[in-house]
């Protein structure tokens, strides 16, 4: 387990290093904040047009509010942790790319439904914005990053272990375990 | 299978139940555990500069350091520059370590450790905050601070580490050092893909 945490780490610190340099920042990090903001708008329009687009600012064109997407809010720090985690933890390539993929989809489209969530919190209160934007996304973004990353390592391909009770026994004992 | 280690789903379920009383429990008891962390954060401040801070003082929940750095105003008046943090920005990961903790139905000791860790790496993004806010205005206040060379490089990583990082990415670790669940979870996964691949040569 300690091995795990450190190559987490050390993982992590390469990556937002990378994610940091200017070559990375142009060519990956502005596009996806922008393209964010697209699908965001994209989203938006299926059931209210006022919405309009300016690189990496979502405006209403109803009221004028206007939202930027900057760093820590385009996802691209979760996907990092999430991706880290992943490559941290002992198991085949092909389950990592896998896994991989598929959380950091599922990052990405909580992230849109945060965006969009502001966006509107943001026309409505303020105080709500903030509240929402500063202190229960960032929290609820991590989580997410937690629970996808719990089920990726519960979904690893089980075999008959010889230390430990048959597959399936633990779950059905957590699940026992848990009733209160 | 260990007796009283929830399940991902109810785990996940008691989480989202724990946080809203977690985050009221955290934010009305703002004044308290904001005030440790702008006093530890002031230390940190002083150790990276040559003591700049000479006093933290509230407004509102934020936290306005009082600094020994001169700066002068277009009118021509000089002014001492006076930094001002939202503290809540980077203590919010305590509701979510506490809700993460109460989902398992951790022990107090625990409970209380974890917080008491988690203080140090939130006065560290304050600290942090208060120098990278000091350091874009310019080489004139970076060397009344005293800070130059490495230290100004210092200043952007740590602000990264303190703004992108540690706040949210924290508490999910320190749970997981103290979670059962977890290492369930870790340990039944690793026995599973032992089972499937070749074993590690690099022992785990």
């Amino acid at each position: 387990m300690a091995r795990f945490f450190i190559l987490f780490v050390v993982i992590l610190a390469l990556l937002f290093a990378v994610e940091l340099t200017p070559p990375v920042q142009s060519a990956i990090v502005v596009p996806w904040t922008q393209a964010l903001v697209r699908i965001s708008a994209r989203l938006i329009t299926l059931f209210d047009p006022h919405v309009a687009v300016f690189g990496d600012i979502l405006q209403s064109t109803a009221n004028g509010f206007a939202l930027s997407v900057r760093a820590g809010c385009n996802g691209v720090e979760a996907t990092l942790i999430l991706s880290a985690a992943m490559l941290a933890f002992p198991t085949s390539w092909k389950r990592r790319v896998i896994g991989i993929l598929a959380g950091v989809t599922v990052v990405q489209l909580l992230n849109i439904v945060r965006v969009i969530s502001l966006f509107y919190l943001g026309q409505w209160n303020m105080k709500a914005f903030d509240w929402a934007h500063f202190y229960l996304w960032p929290a609820l973004i991590m989580l997410d990053v937690l629970i996808v990353w719990m089920i990726w390592i519960r979904s690893l391909p089980r075999a008959p272990s010889a230390t430990g009770p048959p597959a399936g026994s633990g779950d059905a004992g957590a699940q026992q375990a848990t009733v209160s | 299978m260990t007796a009283g280690v929830p399940s991902l789903k109810k785990f996940v379920l008691y989480t989202f139940l724990w946080l809203p009383p977690c985050s009221a429990a955290w934010y009305f008891s703002a004044q308290y555990h904001t005030a440790a962390a702008g006093e530890l954060a002031r230390v940190l401040v002083n150790q990276f500069t040559n003591g700049i801070v000479s006093t933290v003082e509230r407004s509102g929940l934020d936290l306005v350091f009082v600094t020994t750095i001169r700066v002068r105003h277009e009118s021509g008046q000089t002014a001492l520059l006076t930094p001002e943090v939202n503290p809540l920005v980077y203590t919010y990961g305590l509701a979510l370590f506490l809700a993460l903790m109460l989902a398992e139905r951790a022990k107090w000791w625990k409970i209380l450790v974890g917080a008491a860790v988690l203080l140090p790496f939130q006065s560290w993004s304050i600290a942090f905050e208060v120098l990278a806010q000091c350091m874009q205005l310019g080489t004139d206040v970076s060397a009344q601070a005293g800070v130059s060379g490495w230290r100004l490089l210092a200043v952007d990583v740590g602000y990264q580490l303190g703004t992108f990082i540690f706040p949210s990415l924290l508490p999910v670790v320190l749970w997981a050092v103290f979670s059962r669940l977890f290492s369930e979870s870790v340990l039944r996964s690793q026995v599973r893909d032992t089972q499937t691949t070749p074993p590690d040569p690099s022992g785990y």
